[in-house]
């Protein structure tokens, strides 16, 4: 990667005279997903300085907070992130029963991290199909898009709900799981393992795609911890660090798996990571299953909860598909939250912009930015 | 599947590098595969997606068990539903409920926290029209054919202190637990409370006459009918019930 | 003059016989054309006939001069709609195709979805000609018609066999080249006329794409020709009939040039000049309406035309291997389309299967790969020749 100084003295010194454009991508343009903008400048097609620009899709999310009572929010909580709803729901869940400083059941555990699951490998695969059209290749996209259905119906099976699902509850989930869902999710997740290596073979196997990934937007550990980036970005660069496993909520401590931690830190390096955690989300489904199957069909699943959250502070971070979530809350000891503040990972990873694409070609940028997974419901709130 | 099995099926040799066949390959293997077969894809008017039963599509009502208590108006998070004057069978007027299904955002807790399983969910989700005006569904359109017992959501919560005492499988919703309770000091005797209950589970009794010569009233709640829908809580003009929520 | 029959008028008349036939050889679409033209001038000259009896314009028409010059007329408008419903059926086999490789149906409307070519087409024809305000409005014209002109009339040379051509040039190959080369530089300026960074964008990668695939591919094409020992079409074709088809001797210079012809086509792996995820539509951003459409149209001609140079250098062109002879027999017409498709379907399915190469990987590609390997390709021919295998 060559460093800005670099391009500005060799264009200032050069006997052509060329000038920098700024081009504006976005938010019409399709290399964002969602809406915001990356202005980038170019000399050439090489990108010499780029600003992100988010808050299109503001809407007043913490605010709007305030003035509905605890119960409502987790629709809204649904909506933070279309891709992954379960996780920011679950989040809110996990805040509030904090505040209330109650302990849910195990049952209610067990399904609730396997929702989480669930949720992670449906927004990673619409992650490697929006890699897929940056890239070029439609079939990818579409294949993606092909097995995240499957985890679309499990949803549908789970809560009568596809994407906005408003499942966990304060105090639980909403509905219990039954015999027939477990013997559709583990179908469905055995027959993933397979069928994910048909695309793995269309992107890992083809050096049109490798080439696109390797070496292009590469940060290190120090540029990672600089700017608080989370998640999958961060592992891929080496530092070796996931909430799920060394700061466990709800059940997870009692899960077997592994984090997935590659030193590249490239574009192929994030692109591997995802992918694997794509194969322990599996695993963690598989042994959701068996465990709630241990405990049995009568066990509790929800309970029931004051109205009223005594007045408090609760701070509760997880692991979001995207990256390190956190929510806030200070209660007064009413109905409704006094403040909810969320601390959405791609908020802070979308600022990695500007290093992760200098001195890249303009070719990159969507490649490069494509493997931040931009999701801008929870960015802009 | 581990990184190690991973990274043992996906040695880094350089070789790969220039190698496209795979790829070509796996495309030339689904085209044949769904030329022989039929795509995943459905045509969408024609064929139709399988539903579960208790898919949430827009709410249902069931107009004879509704006691218009207003749960669901209260429930709401995007505020979608009122509270309507209609007619009943016998031409009685009546209270029910009015969904603008184009703010619905189908979460399904009015069907969740109805205490009487009037409103239900549906699956049905084609809900187009030409004017937003054909989005408000009244009470009568409201009705779904063929509700079954999937489409009620059973609001079934356990108690703390039930799984204290060593009784964690009774499941129990909370408007068969919670009840309202009287601060007498702060009652003014003015019977609005049971004007509102919408099952006349509160009666007015006497306690006595105070110093004008007036009887007192205070309202007793028959713990058989009410269904903890907190109607009389909200309109006591001086706070003096509120809802013992058991836990 | 008494009445005349119309059968006077129409006699259908050989056409070869025709003092002032145009072609050295026999050529069917112009005997279609004349065979047509003979029909509707014989009906025009008899209706005149009936009313004017024995008036001069009625023999004019019918004289062997003019009917060439009408049955031309005629004939341009055979050879193109041809070519255009070869084009559409490219199109609809795209869709169809790249639709079951992704898993999907492709469109659905109408003759297992044909009719939504037209119907695409159509659209774009009764949309609103815009033309943006800030641009170069002359260039931004002119460098359209002239993709879309160039386009159309490579498609139209083409022959489909030795007696489906429209001219039978001794260079014929080269002037196909000559251009079909000559698009990226209409890009080049079109991009530039548009006034958007986009196109601007879009028409130097046009340029940049144009010097890494052009000369291997000249370098392939001289040494198909050094085979053949022609540049003349007829002679490559008849050359592969006597010998064996030149995709065996030049497997290399083969698989390399379907690579340069997608390059030339501006397909996927190689359409980074208008590539959508990070330029708009490329060069094509500020064309809308119709101008679409047909620059949509010119690129599926330009396809058609990569996989016609394929097949005629390569794959024998309307040869059938083991079946020699006359063109009674069997249609070389259909063959040769069949054969264009079936290199279009390999196409379909590298776009189906791979994604977009960057503008620096499409240089070192172009010379560090296609440039050795043409050259490669070159030897082994000069080895073949010299050796005198051929």
């Amino acid at each position: 990667m060559m460093s800005r100084d670099v391009i500005d003295i060799k264009a200032e010194t050069s006997e052509l005279h060329t000038d920098k454009m700024w081009v504006i991508m976005g938010p019409q343009h399709p290399f964002s997903h969602g809406l915001w903008t990356l202005k980038a400048r170019l000399d050439g097609e090489i990108v010499v300085d780029a600003e992100p620009i988010i808050g299109y899709l503001h809407r007043g999310w913490e605010k709007e907070c305030e003035n509905r009572t605890y119960p409502k929010i987790i629709p809204m909580a649904d909506r933070l992130c279309y891709a992954a709803s379960m996780t920011y729901t679950h989040l809110y869940c996990m805040t509030v029963e904090k505040a209330l400083g109650i302990d849910i059941p195990e049952k209610a555990k067990y399904i609730r991290i396997m929702a989480d699951e669930i949720c992670r490998i449906q927004s990673h695969l619409m992650w490697l199909a929006a890699v897929g059209t940056d890239l070029g290749n439609l079939t990818v996209f579409l294949w993606a898009m092909r097995e995240r259905e499957f985890f679309m119906d499990l949803n549908v099976r789970m809560c009568g709900a596809r994407m906005t699902t408003n499942f966990p509850r304060i105090g639980g989930v909403r509905n219990d799981i039954d015999d027939e869902f477990a013997m559709f999710a583990s179908r469905c997740v055995e027959r993933f393992e397979k069928a994910i290596w048909d695309i793995i073979a269309m992107i890992d196997d083809s050096s049109v795609f490798v080439s696109r990934m390797k070496g292009t937007g590469i940060l290190s550990r120090e540029q990672c911890a600089n700017l608080g980036i989370t998640g999958p970005a961060m592992r891929g660069t080496g530092v070796d660090f996931d909430v799920r496993r060394d700061d466990p909520y709800d059940n997870y401590d009692k899960m077997d798996f592994e984090v997935p931690v590659l030193k590249e830190g490239d574009s192929y390096a994030r692109y591997m990571v995802r992918i694997e955690e794509l194969f322990q989300s599996c695993k963690i489904i598989k042994q959701c299953l068996q465990k709630v199957k241990a405990i049995g069909r009568n066990a509790p699943y929800r309970l029931k909860v004051p109205s009223k959250v005594p007045a408090g502070r609760a701070f509760v971070r997880m692991e979001d598909p995207r990256g390190e979530s956190m929510m806030y809350l200070i209660s007064d000891g009413t109905d409704k939250p006094y403040r909810l503040k969320v601390r959405s990972p791609i908020f802070v990873n979308v600022s990695a912009a500007k290093p992760l694409v200098l001195g890249s070609r303009i070719a990159d940028v969507p490649a490069v930015m494509a493997m931040i997974d931009m999701c801008l419901g929870e960015t802009d709130r | 599947m581990a990184k190690k099995e991973y990274l043992d099926k996906y040695p880094r040799n350089p070789a790969r590098s220039l190698w496209v066949m795979k790829p070509v390959s796996k495309a030339l293997k689904i085209f044949f595969k769904t030329i022989a077969h039929r795509p995943v894809t459905i045509l969408y008017p024609y064929e139709k997606m399988w539903m579960p039963e208790n898919y949430r599509g827009r709410p249902g009502l069931r107009f004879d068990r509704c006691v218009a208590c207003g749960m669901c108006v209260k429930m709401c998070p995007t505020a979608c539903i009122k509270l309507v004057d209609t007619e009943d069978g016998s031409g009685q007027k009546v209270k029910r409920p009015q969904v603008n299904v184009g703010r619905c955002a189908m979460c399904g807790y009015c069907a969740e926290y109805c205490p009487v399983d009037a409103m239900t969910v549906t699956p049905e989700f084609e809900l187009a029209e030409y004017t937003r005006e054909d989005l408000i569904y009244g009470p009568k359109r409201l009705a779904y054919e063929g509700i079954t017992e999937r489409m009620e959501i059973h609001l079934e919560q356990t108690l703390m202190s039930d799984i204290k005492n060593g009784n964690p499988e009774r499941r129990i919703s909370p408007f068969k637990t919670d009840r309202p309770v009287l601060v007498e000091a702060k009652c003014i005797s003015c019977k609005r409370c049971e004007k509102v209950c919408p099952v006349k589970a509160v009666t007015m009794v006497e306690h006595g006459v105070n110093e004008k010569g007036r009887p007192i009233l205070y309202p007793e709640f028959n713990n058989d009918t009410c269904i903890c829908c907190e109607n009389c809580v909200e309109d006591c003009p001086k706070d003096a019930l509120y809802i013992n929520e058991v836990l | 003059m008494a009445y005349s029959s119309i059968l006077d008028w129409i006699q259908f008349k050989d056409v070869m016989s025709n003092p002032f036939y145009p072609f050295e050889s026999y050529n069917l679409p112009f005997d279609l054309s004349y065979k047509i033209w003979e029909l509707l001038g014989g009906l025009i000259a008899w209706l005149i006939n009936l009313i004017f009896p024995g008036n001069g314009v009625s023999v004019w028409l019918m004289s062997d001069e003019i009917s060439n010059v009408f049955a031309l007329v005629v004939f341009m408008i055979i050879i193109f709609l041809v070519v255009f419903v070869v084009t559409l059926l490219s199109l609809w086999m795209e869709r169809k195709v790249l639709g079951r490789v992704m898993d999907r149906r492709g469109t659905m409307i109408g003759l297992k979805g044909f009719m939504q070519c037209l119907a695409d087409g159509f659209k774009t024809f009764l949309k609103e000609n815009t033309i943006p305000r800030k641009v170069d409005k002359k260039t931004y014209l002119w460098t359209a018609a002239l993709i879309i002109g160039t386009s159309a009339l490579i498609a139209c040379m083409i022959p489909l066999s030795d007696r489906w051509f429209v001219v039978n040039y001794g260079t014929g190959l080269l002037i196909i080249m000559a251009l079909f080369a000559l698009a990226p530089f209409f890009i080049l300026v079109s991009g530039w006329a548009q006034n958007n960074k986009y196109s601007l964008i879009g028409g130097m990668r046009a340029a940049e794409l144009m010097i890494s695939y052009e000369v291997p591919m000249l370098i392939m094409i001289a040494s198909t020709c050094l085979l053949a020992g022609s540049f003349n079409i007829n002679d490559i074709v008849n050359m592969q009939g006597d010998t064996i088809w030149f995709f065996i001797p030049q497997i290399i210079g083969f698989i390399t040039f379907i690579f340069c012809a997608t390059a030339e086509a501006e397909r996927v792996p190689f359409d980074i000049a208008e590539a959508e995820a990070e330029l708009v539509e490329g060069w094509q951003t500020e064309y809308a309406g119709m101008k679409w459409g047909l620059i949509m149209l010119a690129d599926y001609l330009r396809g058609y035309v990569s996989c016609a140079m394929v097949v005629i250098m390569y794959l024998g062109g309307w040869l059938i291997p083991f079946v020699s002879g006359g063109v009674n027999g069997w249609f070389p017409e259909i063959v040769f389309l069949l054969k264009v498709w079936s290199v279009f379907f390999i196409m379909i399915i590298l776009r189906g299967a791979l994604a977009r190469v960057r503008t620096d990987q499409i240089v070192n590609i172009g010379w560090k790969v296609f440039m050795p390997l043409s050259v490669a390709n070159l030897a082994v021919v000069l080895l073949l020749k010299l050796g005198g295998v051929f």
